[in-house]
């Protein structure tokens, strides 16, 4: 079967130290002129700035395909260039160099709620999030009873979400995204929200999506999530693909990896 | 504790298809009734099958550094640039108690004022135009043109969640802004109606020159908004630097007198002004007047050439937007 996501050799260099991000044109006089002063001054005192301890690359050739239907689970420790994989993915930033291909409408779920106005309504939210998701109003309007009806907020429809418990919130962005209708849905670590039974509802939201044959692409630090919802699943390190293969076998990993560290911490 | 596996760096290719533990993959929450009971199917993807098509969606690779404005893209996110026009008209107004008057109190004001200091006191020569209208028309257009400098400036650095966690073409958060105040401009339109009926003045095939003058204003404040707003996120100097700029551009163009003032040889000074030949042209239009057709060309050609420099310049700073903001 043809993949519907690939992913070719993706890398991503930041700059980490205050100033200019390394591919940045220079297209003021000022800094033109400053840039052509710097550079010899630079050399001369045998610093090539660059590469070294300025940048950082968050991701560095990066590898993998996903078939459609596929639910792939990026698990990895802080700072390992999970997010960073997803924002490019979701085009939010250029990468460096490499090429990623997708053969499907992709919808991105970064983090929850985005786009809401705390001085508006849950109603008004709705809409403006979902556009900002990018759902055409006659979908939202199409859907928006059912929304309501999931985050369980029909009383406080009409209060400026500036007024909501932090749990209610959530659940309204939640849902929101949850109605997206895309082909791949790229989500990160924004699943466990709301209290425990809204959590189960969102599982199982979660798991129609996946029977509906859509493709997933999913971060997340629980590994009971991967294990319960991936077939396959990607463990990141130091923005390198460490290992892939079957779920349950990278989140084995991953706790094995963890452990030894603890052991180690011990020792 | 247990085995330690090292050297697990086994190459397993999505399409090997080893089941999931079965036990683990039972749905949390019952399923509701319309999705297919899927319980046969181990490989439910193969169900739904999404046919892949031979042409990718989505290409990401780091672009060029000249990136031409995408319109067709631009077009398909229109519901997005009405709703971020609607939330900001919204935001604005929301918990005051005058709500969108606001938009009339203040060219009202400034205008009573003017016509108070600049007017009755100053005696400033106004070709024969009653003073209060005279000042409307000008700052009426001032009003929206500056709001929409201003707002369309800082507006990139107001939604930077949106900016760093979705996609979309970012050209849509500083028209929007401009979008908001044309809204405002509308709103305050209403006063200036008030005031050319109070004043008799005649309807005249001046109007048709309404509409071409509007877009032009539009046209240049979005020009500047664009360029200004990309400027903004890498360097904040533009928000500091901006107030003080407009202020003085206001007192370079026509709004507190007419370009007439100037002594004849330094008239083409105030005229290198693209605002100057906008002003000075949409009074002409709703007080019958003659066009100074030369000074328009000259607007609508610098607001052309500042549009397309503008444009470029903010795609080139685009795509580092979500990084460096
Ligand atoms: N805009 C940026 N500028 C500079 N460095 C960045 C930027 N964004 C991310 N980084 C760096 O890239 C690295 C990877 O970050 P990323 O957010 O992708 O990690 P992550 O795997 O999502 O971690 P977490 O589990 O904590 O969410 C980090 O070291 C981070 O400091
Ligand atoms: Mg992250």
């Amino acid at each position: 079967m043809k993949p519907i996501i690939k992913v070719q050799n993706l890398s991503k260099k930041f700059r980490i130290t205050p100033g200019e991000q390394p591919g940045l044109q220079y297209d003021t006089l000022r800094e033109a002129i400053a840039k052509a002063v710097k550079a010899p001054l630079r050399r001369w005192r045998g610093n090539h700035g660059e590469e070294g301890k300025d940048t950082l690359w968050a991701l560095k050739d990066v590898s993998f395909e996903v078939l459609p239907g596929e639910v792939l689970g990026i698990i990895g420790p802080n700072g390992a260039g999970k997010s960073t994989l997803l924002s490019i993915l979701s085009r939010i930033i250029e990468p460096t160099s490499g090429r990623a291909e997708i053969y499907g409408r992709v919808a991105s779920l970064l983090e929850v709620g985005t786009g809401f106005h705390p001085d508006l309504s849950g109603r008004e939210n709705v809409y403006l999030n979902g556009a900002v998701l990018g759902m055409k109003r006659r979908e939202i309007e199409a859907r928006f009873d059912e929304i309501v009806a999931f985050a369980e907020i029909e009383r406080f429809i009409d209060t400026p979400v500036k007024r909501y418990s932090s749990g209610m919130y959530l659940r309204l962005a939640f849902v929101v995204a949850a109605h997206l209708d895309p082909e791949v849905l790229i989500v990160d670590e924004v699943l466990a929200v709301g209290d425990a039974g809204f959590q189960k509802k969102c599982l199982g939201k979660m798991d129609d999506v996946t029977r509906s044959g859509r493709t997933v692409l999913f971060v997340t630090h629980s590994v009971g999530m991967i294990s319960q919802m991936c077939e396959h699943a990607i463990l990141m390190k130091a923005g390198r693909v460490h290992m892939k293969g079957p779920a349950i076998e990278v989140v084995d990993y991953y706790n094995t990896m963890w452990n030894t560290l603890a052991e180690k911490r011990q020792a | 504790m247990s085995k330690h596996r090292r050297k697990a760096n086994m190459k397993i290719t999505g399409n090997q298809s080893a089941s999931p533990a079965p036990a683990l993959r039972q749905p949390v929450a019952p399923t509701s009734p319309d999705t297919p009971e899927p319980a046969a199917q181990t490989t439910h993807h193969l169900v739904h099958h999404y046919e892949v098509p031979d042409k990718p969606v989505v290409v990401i690779e780091s672009s060029k550094a000249w990136v031409p404005v995408n319109l067709a893209n631009l077009w398909s996110y229109r519901e997005l640039l009405y709703f971020l026009v609607w939330r900001d008209i919204k935001v604005r107004y929301k918990q005051t108690m005058l709500g969108a008057l606001w938009a009339i109190l203040q060219p009202l004001v400034t205008m009573m004022i003017f016509t108070y200091f600049f007017g009755k006191l100053a005696r400033i020569p106004t070709e024969g135009v009653p003073y209060p209208i005279f000042f409307y028309t000008g700052l009426l257009l001032w009003t929206y043109f500056s709001g929409a400098v201003v707002m369309g400036a800082n507006s990139l650095l107001g939604n930077t969640n949106l900016i760093t966690k979705v996609y979309f073409p970012r050209l849509i958060i500083p028209g929007a802004a401009v979008g908001a105040g044309l809204i405002d401009f509308a709103i305050a339109s209403v006063l200036l109606i008030g005031l050319l009926l109070y004043y008799r003045f005649p309807v005249t095939w001046g109007y048709l020159m309404l509409l071409p003058l509007i877009v032009l204003t539009t046209l240049l404040a979005l020009a500047l908004a664009i360029w200004l707003a990309a400027l903004n996120v890498r360097f904040r100097d533009v928000r500091y630097a901006l107030p003080f700029l407009i202020q003085a551009w206001m007192f370079l163009s026509p709004i507190i007198y007419p370009s007439t003032l100037m002594p004849a040889q330094w008239r083409w000074v105030m005229i290198l002004n693209p605002l100057t030949g906008i002003i000075e042209g949409f009074r002409a239009a709703l007080l019958g007047k003659e066009f100074h057709w030369l000074a328009l060309g000259y607007s609508t050609f610098v607001t052309a050439l500042l549009l397309v420099y503008a444009s470029y310049s903010f795609r080139r700073m685009e795509k580092h937007f979500a990084e460096i903001i």
